[in-house]
């Protein structure tokens, strides 16, 4: 009878936490297509924690968290070929040219089948606070209110601008949240549901090494294919829709987003139009998405932003200081409206632009001139646009209710990879 | 058979009944999901995944939180499964043939989604924990907004039968059903059933920009049963639904009870497909359709159709 | 039995089954005590620095208010409903006129901005 019922439960799908490191983003996205698998966004609902690549060792701690946070029987899958953030964890270990998905499988089955042990904590069993003798917890006071339970205050009183004195609460969001990219920590303070003060306390995901070369850092030193270049623009924009629309409980056409980034070729455009469709359909545009006040639009247009800020009405590109792109006749798309879903639309617009010009860019290559329009914004080196849009968050997203606040922050693309391989351009 | 066996057999009849329309929903949004996402729809894996799933969920152990409720996460999934019980309990099943006929059906089943608030906060703070706290809130925005627009939806259907029995409102349909009627009440009693369940473009309390919001600390079989709960609260509402505007067991060649089923596999059919193809409402425009539109429209309901039955 | 007994068997077998069946998991399933870092609530990873219970600023609270409001008129139209076609018009004038009265309030509401909050 037991044995019959593990079995089913083997048969399950693998539910997967994924800590991506640096360089890994994208394949660990690519897991959400794999049949066996199924990432999930908290740790409490995962079987397996799959560390995918390096991850800079100021995450080791919070990983470290987050695999003592799985509930047992657990197991940690460790998907690289250097060295990992995870010291110390008991884990199976993969080669970075491995497949992820069966080591996951093999491992969830054993465990579910009782074949592999549970593994222990990695952090050590011991209460934040000290011992101090008074009450159930060792708290040193009366209950909640009184004292410091596990040496966790309460938190506190704060004004507000309706002028109600209620509790502020200081929440500190990554660096595995999943709405945000992996390695990206924002400190809160809520009151209620509106967040009334954010700072970017990490965004560091690993070494420039490990963090690789997109075709647009490459750009910056090196002529490349103008085709490459569109076709890696159109399924980058792609990637992000498929977060993004994760984020907005659209699962099924994220999926449909991803395998389009996975599969698109130059000039299909109309199959990126459709996606587009499907996506108006969902009333996304109408009910999902915040809009953007004027000082944060001016923000935005200011921080050359690329689809971001063209959204806001600044028609700026890289690609028009760029004579081989100007003899394709580009023109870049601004000004289609207001609000986050005006950055949506951009991206679906731009998305299927560089599919046509991917297609009919032949051979030509890209100019050298320093600065590269990447699908985030206008690169060069050691300058991200990912950097100029974290020193944008706080200002962007103070006042915003919970989740318009996380779709805000999701529309600008944050690319913590990007932002390790400038870094490293410039040091070379 | 004494009355209390008869009870006793009524509760597991709507067990059982839950139990199906749960699997039900769960198989079907499974096949929506695949299909909206172009994938192959495999339909053996798709019927089979939830029960490796329950079987996962039980075989997984459980977590907890810093000084949690731990009572109040226990009863939150008992509550909101219990509340789908208590409604589903009222559902005429064959001419004159429901598990309970009161005369206050009606007051029954608006009690039983107005404690839904409750099953639902109790399970977002239970854990102490910030991101469930958050959809818990959230959820109490959600609620207060749907609750009058729900009420008047099916207050509607309580003018023709002259009853707040549903058994009667039911009765009241043979010769046109309530969705002719008052075209209006059904697909408010929709947009506000999918909030009731937070299902689809409604799961504010659970959404994925709280990475599971009242659920993110859940795990193993206390999971399991939450979201076993929350389907079969949406199986009530269906069902529900399909008895309050649908004409219930009315209708040609086939028999009552299987024109319940189908009436209610339609409704589901419908929101396992709002489930991916609409998304998440943001929660201010959610309150601010629910007042300024919903409730007008829903009273213009009550009002109009009311004034064809004078 | 009454009429309302089926349902408070329904409604009390369903929250005991689940009680039941959550115990005996716990139970039986491998749940050995949670340590500290297992008990630690998930934002991410780090560890929050204040308990999670707070006195929240539940910012909705003036649609609340309204909710009430209208919660009682739900009250009086239970009844209504039963007696609508039996008492004809007067029915309809009586409740039109407490409704439009309810339905002023939503309007000055939604003039005051009750129902948004950022």
């Amino acid at each position: 009878m037991t044995s019959v019922f593990r079995r089913m439960a083997a048969a399950a799908d693998a539910p997967v936490f994924a800590l991506a490191g640096a360089g890994m983003r994208w394949a660990v996205q690519d897991l959400r297509l794999a049949d066996g698998v199924t990432l999930v966004d908290s740790p409490r609902s995962a079987s397996i924690l799959l560390v995918a690549g390096e991850l800079d060792p100021r995450l080791g701690e919070a990983a470290a968290r987050v695999h003592d946070s799985l509930p047992h029987p657990r197991a940690t899958v460790v998907w690289a070929s250097g060295p990992d953030g995870l010291a110390g964890a008991d884990a199976e270990r993969i080669g970075h040219d491995a497949d992820p998905v069966a080591a996951a499988r093999a491992v969830f089955r054993d465990l579910v089948l009782g074949r592999r042990q549970s593994e222990p904590d990695l952090l050590p069993d011991m209460d934040p606070a000290p011992w101090r003798g008074v009450g159930p917890y060792g708290q040193g006071g009366s209950g909640m209110t009184g004292g410091t339970p596990y040496g966790r205050p309460m938190a506190e009183l704060g004004p507000d601008r309706d002028g109600l004195r209620l509790d502020v609460l200081p929440t500190r969001l990554g660096p595995f949240f999943a709405p945000l990219p992996a390695g990206l920590e924002l400190d809160l303070r809520v009151a209620g549901d509106v967040v009334v003060e954010a700072r970017v306390t990490g965004s560091e995901v690993g070494t420039s090494e490990a963090a690789g070369r997109s075709t647009f850092v490459r750009a910056l030193t090196q002529p490349q294919s103008i085709a490459d270049l569109e076709l890696s623009r159109a399924r980058a924009h792609l990637r992000w829709a498929a977060e993004a629309l994760r984020l907005q409980g659209l699962r099924a056409i994220s999926l449909r987003a991803l395998e389009l980034a996975r599969t698109v070729a130059p000039g299909d455009s109309a199959a990126v139009g459709r996606l587009a469709t499907a996506v108006q359909r969902t009333g996304v545009y109408r009910w999902s998405l915040p809009n953007v006040d004027d000082r944060r639009r001016s923000l935005l247009a200011d921080a050359r932003l690329g689809p971001v800020s063209r959204a806001c009405g600044r028609a700026e590109d890289e690609r028009l200081a760029d004579p081989a792109y100007i003899a394709l006749g580009f023109a870049p798309i601004a000004d289609v409206g207001d609000g986050v879903a005006a950055v949506w639309r951009a991206r679906f617009g731009e998305a299927s632009q560089s599919l046509d010009l991917a297609s009919r860019a032949g051979s030509a290559v890209t100019t050298v001139t320093g600065t590269t329009e990447s699908p985030r914004g206008r690169i060069a080196l050691g300058d991200a646009p990912t950097a100029r849009a974290l020193e944008l968050v706080p200002a962007l997203v103070e006042g915003l209710e919970w989740g318009d606040a996380l779709a805000t922050i999701a529309a600008l693309d944050l690319d913590l990879d990007e932002l390790a391989a400038l870094a490293g351009v410039t040091a070379a | 058979m004494s009355p209390l066996l008869d009870v006793i057999a009524a509760a597991a009849a709507v067990a059982g009944l839950l139990a199906v329309g749960a699997l039900a929903l769960a198989i079907g949004d499974g096949v929506a999901g695949a299909a909206v996402a172009g994938r192959p729809i495999r339909v053996l894996p798709l019927i089979a995944a939830p029960f490796a799933r329950a079987a996962l969920a039980a075989r997984t152990g459980s977590t907890t939180t810093e000084r949690p409720d731990g009572a109040g996460r226990a009863v939150a999934p008992a509550l909101l499964a219990g509340l789908a019980a208590l409604a589903m309990v009222l559902l005429p099943l064959a001419p004159g043939v429901a598990l309970a006929d009161p005369d206050t059906g009606f007051v029954v089943y608006s009690a039983a989604v107005a404690f839904v608030m409750i099953a639902v906060f109790l399970h977002g703070w239970s854990p102490n924990s910030t991101l469930p706290l958050h959809g818990a809130y959230r959820f109490g925005a959600v609620a207060l907004s749907f609750q009058i627009p729900f009420l008047l939806a099916m207050l509607a259907t309580a003018l023709p039968a002259q009853s707040l029995s549903i058994v009667r409102i039911v009765e009241a349909q043979a010769s046109l059903w309530n969705v002719v009627r008052e075209p209006l009440g059904l697909p408010i009693y929709l947009v506000v059933g999918l909030a009731v369940g937070f299902w689809g473009p409604l799961n504010l309390p659970d959404g994925d920009d709280l990475a599971g919001g009242t659920s993110a600390e859940d795990a193993g079989l206390a999971r399991w049963l939450w979201q076993v709960a929350r389907l079969s609260m949406l199986v009530a509402v269906a069902a529900l639904g399909a008895a309050a505007f649908l004409g219930g067991y009315f209708g040609p060649i086939l028999p009552g009870p299987v024109w319940v089923a189908v009436k209610t596999g339609l409704l589901l059919a419908a929101m396992a497909a709002a489930q991916h193809l609409l998304a998440r409402v943001r929660i201010e425009r959610f309150v601010g359709v629910a007042w300024v539109l919903l409730v007008p429209l829903a009273l213009l309901n009550v009002f109009v159709s009311g004034a064809f039955l004078l | 039995m009454t009429d309302l007994g089926p349902l408070a068997v329904a409604f009390s077998v369903m929250v005991a089954a689940l009680l039941a069946v959550l115990a005996s998991w716990l139970r039986t399933a491998r749940n050995a005590r949670a340590t500290a870092p297992e008990r630690v609530p998930f934002t991410g990873g780090r560890a929050p620095s204040v308990h999670a219970w707070s006195r929240y600023h539940a910012r909705y609270y003036p649609m609340a208010l309204l909710f009430l409001a209208f919660d009682m008129e739900m009250v009086f139209m239970y009844p209504w409903a039963v007696v609508f076609v039996t008492e004809g018009i007067v029915a309809m004038v009586e409740m039109g006129m407490f409704i439009a009265i309810l339905l002023l309030g939503v309007l000055y509401a939604w003039r005051e901005r009750a129902f948004e909050w950022t």
